[in-house]
């Protein structure tokens, strides 16, 4: 019994690293091909970011807003509610914060500041939600179409308020106002870290302590496991099922706020790093679990700042990380094909 | 404005929405096809691009629009075949697969087409000559527009057409659906449920690649990476707006496309609106058609869940 409580556990991992095994090969052979050095570019992925206390830094940055973006696919595809307009959602908070940020600043305290963005991003990038959960309940319409449109409708209003209403007149570039030094997201003391990344990891913390022990995440799972079972344990699915979009809206929000006040400083046009997907293969390999949702930001954030790397030093299109992230996802599907078939066997015994 | 640049502007509209329409329409007949017998692709806006970056390439080195036409239905066949593999053969999740194959199609055309080419932005020199119907294209305002066309937009016409009847008289067609509303029934005929499917998603993911190519070929003459902008997403949004029923989805391609032209359209009129605003109609069109036309759509019952013998 204790054997297979271990497969149980142990199975799912091995899944997902098999899943990125996978990935890394094919791009290998990729790489090959394309006539690169595909041996040297993994070297240098691993000493660059893995080595390097500068390379670790840049990591743990990165972490931050898929840490929240994250958070909010979590809590969204326990439930089963596929929320795909993570990008969309992100540029509008993000562009929320570029517009409310100059104006508060210096206006208050810092605290308070950094409060009224966070909460304003979070609000902005739940409105852009809205629709999509609406749809869903009312007329029973799939939110994945209508959160992907909704993506592109942010990214042509972001970049028609940065290029008209909110436009910054005293640069060329379209870009909004830029936020004081001193009015954004403070570091960790004696690091460059910026404290985007604590809240990060509080929030996926929180939320993977809900899904254990409170009621709202274990309704959560419940519907995400079976509507009909939702339904029959008298769960309001479609007033959880709103819930679910708008807080993991929220959260994706939260991730813009947190890149324009952490690190970027301001709102520019055509900016748009478009971490859904990223998001994406990162809660699925770490199979929807909050725990393990920090050790693959980490390996994900490492792969982003590798893939800058790969593509300044080695001449390999930043493309690459985009092309390992799409295999990911297909190997997760298959491995987790072959490992039903391997649980399956284990019950039986 | 005077009435004359007023109806130039509308055939202007009508004549490049409907050239705008054709990838638009060949991705969502074959979703069609592909969503009657069950299986939802997401990664049609992968197969999109995919058919959009081989047949341009294809074209550019061979001088051949027809060439690169091919190439790209033939890629697309390649990749539904892989789509076909995962999700009938191994049952696996259609949704990540899909979303899988979209992110890998993104990054790999970026990679290749920045290999390449760096940032150079080569296009095309050949194009499909417009042979004008007799008669038909005389017509004011709708003849320019709609009858002076390249040989591609007529026969897409035509395949609206045979795509209907294959769908809704003939053993195949009935296959299809059946295999979509209710796979084990099917089963229990007789039916080999999974090469039903493995045709479906050729056909779908040909016609996905083959949209793509026109894309890139008949329409704009250049590649630029993640050019497809979600018009795969779009196509499947027709899909189920036409309620996969290829003259309805014929209107639905037709109208989604002229959204796509309104931009070029305005140009004429001398209309300084900005370019952000008219991009992002069709896809408020889709959300807006989405809510009036909802809940009146009724999805394949067995669409996006596998197959597999003996279970349930």
């Amino acid at each position: 019994m204790r054997r297979g409580a271990l497969i149980h556990s142990l199975v799912p991992l091995l899944s997902s690293l098999l899943a990125i095994f996978g990935a890394f090969l094919v791009g290998g052979v990729f790489l090959t091909i394309m006539g690169k050095d595909a041996k040297a570019a993994y070297m240098l992925l691993a000493t660059r970011a893995l080595g390097s206390s500068f390379g670790i830094t840049e990591t743990v940055i990165k972490m931050a807003p898929l840490l929240l973006v994250s958070a909010g696919l979590l809590i969204a595809l326990r439930a089963s509610v596929w929320n795909i307009g993570i990008d969309g959602q992100f540029l509008i908070g993000a562009g929320a914060v570029g517009v409310v940020a100059p104006r508060l600043a210096g206006v208050m305290p810092l605290f308070p500041m950094l409060i009224i963005c966070g909460l304003t991003a979070f609000v902005f990038g739940a409105l852009w939600g809205v629709i999509p959960a609406i749809l869903r309940v009312r007329y029973g319409l799939n939110e994945i179409i209508t959160t992907i449109m909704m993506n592109f409708v942010a990214i042509y209003v972001t970049s028609w308020l940065v290029k008209g209403l909110f436009r910054d007149t005293s640069v060329v570039a379209p870009q909004m106002p830029s936020i004081p030094k001193d009015w954004r997201l403070p570091h960790i003391p004696l690091t460059r870290i910026h404290v985007g990344v604590v809240v990060g990891i509080v929030i996926v913390l929180f939320l993977h302590f809900m899904f254990r022990r409170g009621t709202f995440g274990f309704s959560l799972n419940v519907m995400g496991l079976s509507r009909k079972a939702a339904v029959h344990a008298g769960i309001s699915v479609d007033r959880l099922a709103i819930l679910a979009l708008l807080l993991s809206a929220g959260m994706a929000g939260l991730a813009g706020a947190n890149d324009v006040l952490g690190v970027k400083g301001l709102f520019q046009g055509e900016w748009n790093p478009a971490y859904g997907f990223t998001g994406f293969a990162l809660v699925f390999l770490a199979r929807l679990n909050g725990l393990a949702i920090i050790p693959f930001a980490y390996f994900f954030a490492f792969l982003l700042f590798g893939g800058e790397m790969m593509a300044r030093t080695a001449g390999i299109p930043v493309f690459f990380v985009e092309m390992l992230e799409g295999l990911m996802l297909v190997f997760f599907a298959v491995s987790v094909y072959f490992e039903r078939a391997v649980l399956r066997k284990v019950v039986q015994e | 404005m005077d009435a004359d640049r007023m109806l130039v502007f509308t055939s202007v509209l009508l004549g490049s929405g409907l050239v705008a329409s054709v990838p638009l329409l060949l991705a969502a007949l074959g979703e069609t096809f592909a969503e009657r017998a069950g299986l939802l692709n997401l990664g049609i806006e992968g197969m999109m691009l995919i058919g959009s970056f081989v047949g341009f390439l294809a074209a550019l080195n061979t001088e051949s629009i027809y060439f690169g036409l091919a190439s790209g239905l033939l890629i697309g066949m390649l990749l539904g075949f892989m789509f076909g593999l995962t999700t009938i053969t191994l049952h696996v999740d259609q949704i990540i697969v899909g979303l899988g194959t979209t992110v890998f199609a993104s990054g790999i055309t970026g990679f290749l087409f920045r290999e390449l080419y760096g940032r150079r932005f080569p296009s095309l020199s050949v194009s499909i000559p417009k042979v004008a119907v007799p008669l038909l294209s005389e017509i004011p305002v709708i003849g320019p527009a709609f009858f002076k066309q390249q040989v591609i937009v007529y026969s897409t016409w035509v395949l609206v057409l045979i795509m209907a009847f294959v769908l809704d008289h003939t053993s195949f067609g009935l296959r299809i659906r059946a295999v979509g509303e209710s796979p084990l029934a099917a089963d229990a005929a007789g039916v080999n449920v999974a090469r039903v499917r493995y045709c479906a998603i050729l056909i779908g993911g040909g016609l996905a690649g083959l949209g793509g190519a026109f894309l890139a070929v008949g329409d704009l003459s250049f590649f630029v990476p993640g050019m497809t902008v979600g018009q795969g997403f779009i196509a499947i949004a027709i899909a189920m707006l036409g309620k996969w029923r290829p003259r309805r989805v014929f209107v639905g391609a037709l109208l989604f496309g002229i959204l796509r032209s309104v931009s070029n359209g305005l140009q004429i009129l001398h209309i300084n609106i900005r370019p952000e605003l008219t991009l992002m109609l069709p896809y408020l069109g889709i959300i807006l058609a989405l809510v009036v036309l909802a809940g009146r759509t009724t999805l394949p019952a067995a669409l996006g869940i596998p197959y597999q013998r003996g279970e349930r």
